[in-house]
């Protein structure tokens, strides 16, 4: 299907001062779009996501290697360990903006100031630069200072309002997923501002605010509420638009299926494709707004269908009678789905002192002329420092007194031995089990993921 | 008036929904030129409203007139041939096409992009499917709630004895159209490149796979298989909304919430934040694990403080603490949002037949180039400018194909 011919953004350098989630996506689909994704850490404060999701949940004695969290969001790109506190390192790091076309930061608003890297600095440095600024709530405002996690945005956003069981509390998803949307934003707004460039030779200033990047996701119920004085409900997981739509108990362990009915003939497909002709003249159920009305009975009635039934089994049986649904997948099955499989939605990376890993795509657009793919393995801590510095001429003698001098490093600087913090990092996966909170770990999963051939190098 | 980022790009959108429209929505306020090419009846957003005072009416869908700014509609039969010619006209004018409809409907309208790239090289096509235009579900038909099923997303939301929990506002839909407008506009630079059009085929499956945080991570790297447990996050508790009084907050006591064995001496900003030190020496405030394992006691702790402050309270205290909680706010809290406000989020908009709304603002600012949404097109509006003064049909010729139903 793909071809891997050259890269779009091939030779546009992207100086990279994010950390965490949504930073280090937008990054990354730069980088997997070509562009020479150079990022930088600190030894005194890592980007905390190395502490996260740790290989085989066993730190070692250097974790900061080992996670999988850091691991997906950063492959592809370079890495310098560059202390910015101390004059010579900021000056390297103008040196590397000076070559630069983009620079995206994440820290609160005021810190890029603090270094004297704020945009009017680095716009002395490079007139056109593009400078993108991604954060919590925006760098002005009375917010713009507020302490912003992924948890805490999309609940910011509205998005958690709506989002729960019927008659019941707001909850969050089960993951941040403001945080990987506000770095595709990113991506696509450096894109535009690339775009725009290249037309008049002008940078800009880009201020992405999360909560604001995601706000248009409830873009409608702001409407419904000016228009009605009304507030959208939670609707657990029906619809206004459907009816059926719910999420259906399936055979097997803790197995669910999605199914969803837009219109009558869709409804139609559904009764035959589940023996249950009789639905249709039944007059709960033969038109949309009975469905709504009916909803809790129809639930009941499809349920015993969908449970005699595997959720695969399910999916196929009504997609092929043109029925909207759908397998609940969980993260292994994801891995496993043919679907995935068969377009390439996991790229195999080989990562130092791990192996074999995949790891999800980014930009999900599949195109002919080139594939947007993670490019290599993520990179270790400092792993580029000398690299980079040889290539804006720096010698083997100047390079070794930087290190000497702690302006570069490829080990971190901890408070405690690694093995305390690897010992703290580990969770309590056997009484997560018991709770529920996990609801398997497999020891053959290499086997079962096809990556096993190579064993984990540690 | 400041310039406009995308002012040299031309798109032909035929995407009907909410993917494809709010992928040129983005290009549309951009700068770029949209022309919207819906159906003789009209995108079917147009029948979803929300409509004031609940009466549908095509010109006042709220969902319509949100995701169709800064772009112009014409109306066309794109299902038969005399349709098909002059879309094809409109192509031969256009940077980038783009479709909601799966392979095997562009391929009968021969307007699939194996028809397009041999007339249209330099064409970008870009096609946005509920699973893909490749692959053993290419055929198959879906939704957001599909795409959050398949993401592993669902699975891993709600309570671990209810059933997964899709997430509120059809996000896949749009985050599967940020991410054709991100291929867009890679498929543009390339083009600028190394000159040629391209096939952009997003799948809004992948698209909401693309921001799985580590679900599949924690198998491909563990062998552990997340399960859903009140959407809890692996590594700590609490990081989640919880009630105080008069409403719900996000509860996020960070990185330096707890007690840390680096600062023995000092009392932990969530011991500072109850007014009660002592809470310092519970296992609960010492120990993650503790928390994720005995959560009711914990909350059996918190809660006589939260139930005794407002949301308003408990924020500012948390967050001058430099703990990053966070508020729950509804769309109604939203549009008088004092943070907001003085960002100039909101935008008013003076709509054709639904008078002044305030719509949700750009996802993001630029300096040069700031984006700048104009009202939601009527309903082929557009199809005289475009039919008799872009393509040189005579105005006898819009009675004809009017009368056929092609416009």
């Amino acid at each position: 299907m793909s071809t891997s011919g050259p890269l779009p953004l091939a030779g546009i350098r992207v100086v990279d001062l994010t950390q965490v989630f949504a930073g280090p996506t937008c990054t990354r689909i730069l980088a997997d779009l070509g562009a020479d994704v150079i990022r930088f850490e600190s030894a005194n404060r890592l980007d905390v996501t190395r502490n996260l999701i740790i290989a085989d949940n066993e730190g070692l004695d250097h974790h900061w290697h080992r996670s999988s969290y850091f691991t997906i969001r950063n492959a592809g790109k370079r890495e310098m360990v560059l202390d910015l506190a101390k004059e010579e390192g900021c000056a390297i790091f103008k040196k590397l903006v000076a070559g630069a076309a983009v620079v995206v930061e994440s820290f609160t608003p005021r810190v890029m100031e603090n270094f004297g890297l704020g945009y009017d600095a680095l716009k002395q440095i490079k007139p056109d630069i593009i400078m993108c600024s991604l954060s919590g709530y925006g760098q002005y405002g009375p917010m713009r200072d507020f302490g912003a996690y992924g948890m805490g945005l999309e609940p910011a956003s509205g998005i958690s309002s709506i989002t729960g069981y019927r008659e019941g509390p707001p909850i969050r998803s089960g993951l941040s997923f403001t945080d990987p949307y506000s770095g595709f934003v990113g991506a696509g707004a450096i894109l535009t501002g690339l775009h725009y460039r290249r037309r008049t030779g002008k940078g800009q200033y880009i201020d992405l605010s999360e909560q604001e990047a995601a706000i248009p996701i409830v873009g409608a119920a702001l409407l419904e509420y000016q228009m009605n004085a009304r507030l959208k409900e939670r609707l657990g997981n029906r619809s206004e638009y459907a009816a059926p739509q719910g999420c259906y108990r399936c055979a097997g362990d803790d197995r669910w299926a999605v199914i969803s009915c837009t219109d009558d003939a869709e409804f139609e497909r559904l009764a035959h494709a589940t023996g249950h002709p009789e639905w249709l003249d039944d007059g709960r159920f033969s038109t949309l707004l009975a469905r709504h009305e009916h909803h809790d009975e129809l639930d009941e009635a499809i349920t015993q269908w969908t449970s005699q039934r595997d959720h695969y089994e399910v999916m196929h049986t009504l997609q092929q009678a043109g029925v909207k649904a759908a397998a609940v997948l969980d993260g292994k099955e994801v891995l496993l789905d043919p679907q995935f499989r068969a377009r390439n939605h996991f790229d195999i990376i080989d990562q130092p002192h791990l192996g074999k890993r995949p790891v999800q795509r980014h930009l999900a657009a599949k195109l002919t002329r080139f594939e947007p793919k993670a490019r290599s393995h993520a990179p270790l801590l400092g792993e580029h420092n000398e690299e980079v510095l040889r290539e804006i001429g720096m010698s083997d003698e100047e390079i070794a007194r930087l290190k000497a001098e702690g302006v570069i490093a490829d080990r971190p600087n901890l408070p405690v031995p690694p093995q305390l913090i690897a010992a703290a990092l580990k969770l309590p996966y056997d009484r997560y089990l018991e709770r529920g909170i996990l609801q398997a770990v497999e020891g053959d999963y290499r086997e079962q993921l096809g990556i096993a051939d190579d064993g984990a190098r540690k | 008036m400041p310039d406009r980022a995308l002012s040299d790009i031309r798109v032909i959108d035929v995407s009907q929904g909410i993917a494809g429209p709010y992928a040129t929505k983005l290009l549309a306020d951009c700068g770029a030129q949209v022309t919207k090419v819906e159906p003789p009846a009209g995108d079917y957003t147009r029948r979803l409203g929300p409509f004031p005072g609940d009466i549908p009416d095509p010109e006042k869908s709220g969902l319509y007139l949100h995701l169709n700014t800064s772009k112009r509609s014409v109306t066309l039969d794109v299902a038969v041939t005399s349709g098909q010619v002059v879309l094809k006209q409109l192509l031969a004018k256009a940077d980038v096409f783009v479709c909601s409809e799966k392979t095997s409907t562009l391929a009968e309208w021969r307007l699939h992009y194996e028809d397009l790239r041999d007339s249209f090289p330099d064409l970008i096509v870009a096609q946005v499917s509920p699973f893909g235009a490749t692959g053993p579900y290419a055929g198959y038909d879906g939704n957001s709630l599909t795409a959050i099923a398949m993401s592993s997303i669902m699975y891993n939301t709600g309570e671990p004895d209810r059933e997964p929990l899709t997430t509120g506002g059809e996000p896949g839909e749009y985050i599967a159209g940020v991410q054709l407008w991100v291929g867009i506009l890679a498929a543009l630079e390339n083009r600028a490149v190394h000159g040629a059009g391209d096939h952009v085929d997003v799948s809004m499956a992948e698209a909401v796979a693309a921001s799985d945080e580590y679900n599949a991570a924690m198998y491909a790297f563990q062998g552990a298989i997340r399960r859903r447990y009140y959407s809890r996050h692996i590594f700590g508790y609490p990081n989640d909304i919880v009630p105080c009084a008069h409403g719900h907050i996000v509860m996020i006591p960070g990185a330096a919430g707890f007690p840390s064995p680096l600062a023995p001496d000092t009392v932990s900003p969530m011991a500072l934040l109850m007014e009660d030190p002592d809470l310092d020496k519970t296992p609960l405030f010492q120990q993650m694990g503790e928390r994720m394992i005995n959560w009711r006691e914990f909350d059996d702790l918190v809660r006589p403080y939260l139930s005794t402050h407002t949301a308003g309270e408990i924020v500012m205290t948390a967050q001058a603490l430099r703990m990053p909680f966070a508020f729950v706010p509804s769309a109604a809290d939203l549009l008088s949002d004092e943070h907001l406000a003085e960002r100039g989020f909101f935008q008013r908009l003076e709509t054709a037949k639904a008078g002044a709304l305030t719509f949700a603002g750009p996802p993001f600012r630029m300096s040069e180039t700031p984006l700048q949404p104009a009202p939601a097109p009527e309903r082929g509006e557009a199809n005289a400018p475009v039919l008799v003064e872009e393509l040189g049909y005579e105005k006898g010729d819009l009675t004809v194909f009017s009368d056929r139903g092609v416009i």
